[in-house]
């Protein structure tokens, strides 16, 4: 968890970093007076870089992930809810009540 | 529906209540979010938290939730007494309201007067003529009354406005399922699992019913609803394996001499016959033998 943030927080310093780089060379380019095409390959390098890190972080840091599958093993239906609004009262319990003072007081 | 994990997690917590851990609310909860039927508990372990006024104060609004589950609970053990009580306390509090009156209701059918739960549900009929639970209390007074014809004919009437309630579907596919009607129960069924097909024992129910009618067709049906069980519960549901070597076995009766499609059936009950050993092997290792024998003659008889 703590080196999930560590690492996304690395992430997107190397992304502010890239950006950074972007326009300083900009505006390099602004002086020597030549057209932008793209930035400086070791800049795409760190893009790519930055981004691995923040989505590795973006998909550790939140938790783990469940599954959706209905046949895995915490998904997997077992019993089904008994049917309660059809529940009736007429059953054994009446012949053998339960022996408890249960009460309701106050 | 109740999954794998929600069940232990039940049994977890009920295992902390009984030996008095505490957790007793969250307990409560969790037996009213997957509609379990746990009313000695229910009313054991919510008296005690209604008995303490800390407690109670401590659930807020959700005191009369607490109210009514103890109510209904104490009314299926007979503790008629405490069922009277919470029904008077949410009377109390809510005097105008529909649901104490089917609570009411419910106490009176409890008590065995039919005649005057009878007219309570009319009454509150009158007011709300589409209130679904209260129609359904009626088909459960029928049936409790031992009137299985009329619960189905109230409970088909009540279908007709209300189709898309597969909990209904449900219970008149079980009690078709008492009187050996298979036919309309099956139609139920495919009903139950056109609602909700990802369940397999829905499946399986439906499967079961078309094996116990019988005749090739049907078999040759069963067999692949029990596959798609297997398929919905990752090979976990032995019934659904028997079903499959059991269907497998009888469609090879059924067209002794014709021989079609024999290999790949054949392989399916292999398969699931090696699926049963391995957890047999795993689970209960001692009837094993017993195992062995029932499937060896299934094989020899086909």
């Amino acid at each position: 968890m703590a080196l999930a943030i560590i690492v996304g927080v690395l992430g997107s310093l190397i992304l502010f970093h890239a950006a950074y780089s972007t326009i300083q060379y900009k505006s390099l380019l602004k002086i020597t007076e030549e057209e932008f095409s793209s930035p400086p390959f070791n800049v795409v390098i760190e893009l790519f870089v930055g981004l691995l890190l923040c989505f590795w972080a973006a998909l550790t840091a939140p938790g783990k992930f469940l599954s959706i599958h209905p046949q895995s093993e915490e998904n997997r239906i077992v019993s089904l809810p008994a049917n309660l609004d059809f529940m009736i009262f007429n059953h054994r319990r009446k012949v053998f009540p339960l022996e408890t003072d249960l009460k309701l007081k106050h | 529906m109740v999954t794998k994990t929600e069940e232990s997690q039940l049994k977890n917590l009920e295992i902390q209540v009984d030996n008095g851990g505490g957790g007793a609310w969250e307990y409560l909860s969790l037996i009213r979010k997957l509609k379990v039927r746990r009313s000695d508990k229910v009313l054991k372990h919510g008296l005690s938290i209604l008995n303490d006024s800390k407690l109670r104060s401590n659930l807020g609004p959700e005191e009369w939730t607490l109210y009514e589950q103890v109510a209904v609970a104490a009314m299926d053990c007979q503790s008629l007494d405490v069922a009277q009580d919470c029904t008077k306390a949410l009377r109390k509090r809510f005097p105008e309201s529909k649901r104490v009156g089917r609570l009411e209701a419910m106490l009176l059918e409890a008590k065995g007067s039919w005649d005057m739960a009878e007219k309570a549900y009319t009454s509150l009929l009158e007011d709300n003529p589409l209130d679904q639970i209260i129609h359904k209390r009626r088909v459960a007074m029928a049936k409790a009354q031992g009137n299985i014809s009329g619960a189905i004919e109230w409970l088909n009437k009540y279908l007709e406005i209300f189709m898309a309630d597969h909990d209904a579907w449900r219970e008149l596919a079980e009690i078709y399922l008492s009187l050996q009607m298979y036919k309309q129960a099956a139609f139920c069924y495919e009903e139950v699992i056109l609602a909700q097909p990802t369940v397999p024992l829905y499946h399986l129910a439906y499967a079961d019913v078309l094996y116990t009618l019988g005749g090739l067709e049907n078999v040759q049906t069963a067999k692949k609803y029990y596959a798609s069980t297997i398929d919905l519960t990752g090979g976990k549901n032995t019934r659904a394996l028997f079903g499959i070597c059991l269907c497998t076995s009888a469609i090879a009766q059924l067209t002794k001499g014709k021989n079609k499609e024999d290999k790949e059936g054949s392989q399916l009950q292999s398969l699931a016959a090696k699926a049963l050993e391995k957890e047999y092997k795993q689970r209960a290792p001692d009837k094993l033998p017993q195992l062995t024998t029932a499937l060896k003659s299934l094989t020899l008889s086909s």
